[in-house]
């Protein structure tokens, strides 16, 4: 097994390269070292591995038109011009069915595919839209962690190092990429992901390109943090503790790790299966190139806006979800034609659900627990959890009897085959059975 | 007070502050802003010798066109309506959905507009400061042309923070309250009496005044009933407040109880004292750096409420401080992407950047102006860079020096789009001139590389460089030199200086 500076040495700077290591290599050199002795190491090797695809529904799912009670009185009183008819839904159960705009989501769940987890949600739910997602991208719900569980899944069960462990396919690195180690990369579209030069001698230009876009000699960073100049900020899915010239130089040599690696494999799949126009649809697709080339990476990460719908919701709600449907009836199909299918698992989470009664410009406020969907052959299908109650509300909201980290820990421990969920999620939830065994 | 930085300044600090308080300018700029001595220098940039109305915006912006355009299409939906009569449901509709395309592409086609001219107004403008404020006020109170969908009513909101760039915090936000675009954008407009919308009594706390954990949700269900029964006038894009739609009860905020509207929502949110420690903190990360210490926002806080929320003495404070200008301050915080563009643009010396590059470019570098991703505004600092975006900016860099062929450009203008928008104009990189070498990078000095790269420091960088970043590009301007040193080869050199990590702070 590689440590990350073995890796990027051999990968970039060739084994007789001489540089001195700045405070991230050596961090990162120096706790491999120690904890890769005992840990039962699950390697980075992408062709036969199982994969997480994490799709962001940002702004607060509306889960009840997602999800729809519609046997339930207190629905219909509770929105009288948003709630939805049965005859309007695609039926699941005596109790509930799917938002008519979902009729894949509605198939999947009919051959078994498509798990939906009710009522999820978090002791002392936040309104906030940004502070609710920093708490579920940061599994914490005391939004103090500076590092996302993602990252440190990768930080501590994928000692492989290399940056494509995880790639993101937003505008912003995401909060649960956050790491101590290994932050993942970000990716916007393949044919721009490299550095292009001009002129005659290209080589000679790209060989003083790298050497301007590795790590600095170790110049101002000693490696026991004396020198480190501020906590991590905010919502980025950055190293904590780095300064911005050591962060920006670190994500150079990424992307010069990445660019190459990622620019051969986008060329080569081809696929056959049309895709929406929309951002998510297009997104999806790069993710099943990335697949379909052979890519080591373990999680891949897209976002889907607009769920924020104060506003006359109901048609904008319908397209949103109509959206969600199509680009995974488009991914779906192009994993089974790659003969992927089998090792993807895609989970979707938003900040928080929505208020039930309706407010008065025909949209829904912030509210709390929502359901989720967690898709793909390898998921054990159908509803999990508990229905939250209509009527024994929390100040006018939906109460969780999921633990959002419930979710988390099934898909990391059984999905994922984390050996060891303690340092990911700090403590132990019950397990869910999302995954066929 | 925070402790002055003493005088004189060097040339370096007179650059930081242009380049913060402003977005740069080319080494002669920075000279003459030099010889103004510090104070001097800080007095132009607050009080600038430029009308606010020197960059008209598009005549369709205009109040009299705005009104007459409005009608127009009052009178074109009437027209559609009467002309239904005769026809099947299916061709009705048909006609319906074309009129509303039409309407849409007319929307997307001005909020471009409207993209462009600020853009080249932050590029030109004479008074840097007041454009930066105006800049600082959108992302404070973001708001998004992709929401609101009248790109009139974001100019009109533009020049709102314009007019309020160095003026009352309290009074802009007085001003916000009632202002159509975030009306629109927070959904104000629709709240009423018995079901108020929460969006906009939440934002005003948490992003806008006091930040989380200052409130209660108990004051933001009651102050959300205070800000219902204001409207939008469909022709005049006015806004009115309607009583009857008002909730006129009792409400309890803040532990205050009164039949309040929205004035007094914002009244009750300033007598808060963590509303000045919250501007100050926000101001200062902006201009200075992240995470400041707390005696930092003491002082400034302790200004702030003695202006009575006036932005012009803090701004004065920190401009003026030595924390401002320290070494640590200086080339520490990461460049936001229009700061980049710009800054860039000025290094350059070009004052009219190639059609499409504001919104081409903003989108591949994650900061579209008047397209904020959330209310939150953009996320900064080091939010702004991943390998994604940062190889965006080393490609950028090649295009705009002509450093390199990227095809045209035409992966830049043909292939991205933004939900929403009309696909931007191209980049039309076949004909982009790129800038003039002859005055960058006179030929006598391309004889001595390692004047040249000193000169072409000052220009990019401002300051010194490690070593061996320095070495690297003498190395490569000497490598040149033997051969023939065109102006394609010194467009290399700039794009190899502009594809580093150093070269994205500021």
């Amino acid at each position: 097994m590689k440590t990350r500076r073995e890796f990027l040495r051999s990968t970039v700077l060739g084994a007789s390269a001489a540089w001195t290591v700045p405070m991230f290599i050596e961090r990162t050199f120096g706790q491999l070292h120690n904890a890769s002795k005992d840990l039962a190491v699950q390697g980075v090797t992408g062709r036969d591995a199982t994969i997480l695809v994490v799709l962001q529904l940002a702004g607060g799912n509306d889960g009840l038109n997602t999800l729809v009670p519609f046997a339930d009185d207190a629905y219909h009183k509770s929105r009288p011009r948003l709630a939805k008819k049965e005859k309007d839904i695609i039926r699941l159960s005596d109790y509930a069915g799917l938002n008519a705009s979902m009729p894949f989501l509605g198939s999947m769940f009919r051959e078994g595919n498509l798990g939906i987890v009710q009522g999820v949600g978090y002791p002392n739910p936040n309104r906030s839209h940004f502070v609710s997602t920093s708490i579920w991208e940061t599994g914490d719900t005391n939004n103090r962690s500076a590092t996302g569980w993602l990252g440190r899944y990768f930080d501590n069960a994928c000692p492989g190092a290399d940056p494509t462990v995880g790639i993101s396919f937003n505008k912003t690195q995401p909060e649960s990429f956050g790491a101590v180690k290994n932050p993942g990369v970000c990716l916007n579209s393949p044919e721009l992901y490299r550095w292009i030069h001009g002129g005659g001698e290209q080589a000679q230009a790209e060989e003083f390109f790298a050497k301007l876009n590795q790590p600095d000699e170790a110049d101002d960073t000693p490696p026991d943090g004396a020198s480190i100049a501020m906590p991590g900020g905010g919502k980025t899915g950055g190293i904590p503790g780095e300064d911005n010239l050591a962060f920006l130089e670190r994500v150079a040599l990424d992307a010069r790790v990445s660019s190459k690696t990622i620019l051969e494999l986008a060329a080569k799949h081809k696929t056959t299966v049309r895709y929406d126009g929309t951002p998510l649809a297009r997104n999806l697709n790069l993710v099943s190139r990335m697949i379909a080339g052979g890519m080591p990476t373990r999680v891949y990460y897209v976002s889907h806006g607009g769920f924020d719908t104060h506003n006359q919701q109901i048609n904008s709600h319908d397209r949103l979800l109509a959206q969600l449907d199509g680009a995974l009836k488009s991914f779906f199909a192009d994993l089974k034609e790659q003969g992927n299918d089998r090792r993807v698992v895609l989970m979707t989470f938003s900040e928080f659900g929505r208020r039930v009664a309706e407010n008065a410009s025909a949209g829904t406020d912030h509210g709390k627990a929502s359901c989720l969907f967690i898709a793909g052959p390898g998921v054990k299908g159908g509803l999990h959890g508990k229905h939250p109650s209509l009527t024994d509300l929390a100040q006018g909201d939906l109460q969780h009897t999921v633990d959002f980290r419930s979710v988390y820990g099934s898909l990391l421990a059984d999905w994922l085959k984390a050996p060891d969920l303690k340092p990911i999620l700090g403590a132990d939830y019950p397990k869910l059975e999302i995954i066929r065994s | 007070m925070l402790p002055k930085a003493e005088n004189p300044w060097t040339l370096h600090e007179a650059a930081h502050l242009l380049n913060r308080a402003g977005f740069g300018g080319s080494p002669d700029e920075i000279r003459a802003f030099h010889s103004l001595g510090r104070e001097k220098a800080v007095d132009s940039l607050l009080a600038p010798d430029e009308a606010p109305d020197a960059f008209p915006p598009p005549s369709w912006a205009r109040e009299e066109q705005a009104l007459a355009d409005r009608r127009a299409l009052n009178e074109q939906r009437r027209e559609m309506r009467g002309a239904m009569s005769g026809l099947t449901p299916e061709e009705a509709e048909n006609r319906r959905r074309e009129f509303f395309q039409a309407m849409q592409r007319t929307e997307r086609q001005h909020a471009l507009e409207a993209q462009g001219w600020w853009f080249r107004r932050i590029l030109n403008t004479r008074a840097p400061l007041r454009e930066k404020m105006t800049l600082f006020w959108h992302d404070h109170f973001a708001t998004s042309v992709q929401k609101v969908k009248e790109a009139v009513l974001i100019i009109r909101q533009n020049e709102l923070f314009r007019r309020h760039a160095f003026g009352n915090f309290r009074e802009l936000t007085q001003a916000i309250v009632v202002d159509p675009a975030m009306m629109i954008y927070l959904d104000t407009r629709d709240s009423r009496k018995g079901k108020p919308n929460e969006n906009f009594a939440r934002e005003v706390m948490e992003l806008f005044t006091l930040g989380e954990g200052h409130y209660t949700e108990q004051d933001i269900r009651e102050a959300a009933r205070a800000f219902t029964g204001y409207d939008i006038d469909r022709l005049s894009g006015k806004t009115s407040h309607k009583r009857r739609q008002w909730d006129d009860g009792s409400k309890t905020v803040f532990g205050k109880t009164g039949a309040f509207e929205g004035r007094d929502i914002v009244a009750l949110i300033f007598e808060q004292p963590q509303a000045a420690r919250f501007m100050a903190r926000k101001i200062w990360e902006f201009f200075v750096h992240e995470n400041p210490s707390e005696s930092v926002i003491d002082s400034l806080a302790g200004t702030f409420r003695q202006a009575d929320y006036q932005m012009m003495p803090l701004l004065r404070e920190i401009f003026l401080s030595r924390e401002f200008h320290a070494a640590t301050s200086i080339r520490s915080q990461i460049k936001c992407p229009v700061q980049y563009l710009v800054q860039l643009l000025k290094q350059l010396e070009i004052s009219e950047p190639p059609t499409g590059l504001p919104i081409t470019a903003g989108q591949q570098l994650g900061q579209v102006l008047f397209m904020p991703p959330n209310v939150a505004g953009w996320d900064w600092g080091k939010a702004w860079i991943n390998t994604s975006t940062l190889l965006a900016r080393y490609n950028l860099a090649g295009f705009l020096t002509k450093g390199a062929d990227v095809g045209g450009m035409d992966v830049y203008g043909g292939k991205i789009k933004t939900p929403g928008m009309a696909p931007g104009p191209k980049l039309t990189g076949r004909f982009w001139q790129g800038p003039d070498y002859e005055k960058i990078a006179p030929r006598p000095l391309r004889e001595e590389p390692e004047k040249l790269i000193d000169s072409l420091i000052f220009r990019f960088f401002q300051g010194p460089l490690p070593d061996k970043t320095r070495n690297s590009f003498i190395e490569y301007a000497t490598a040149k030199k033997g051969v023939v040193f065109t102006n394609s080869e010194t467009a290399e050199l700039c794009h190899l200086m502009l594809s580093t990590p150093h070269y994205q702070l500021c």
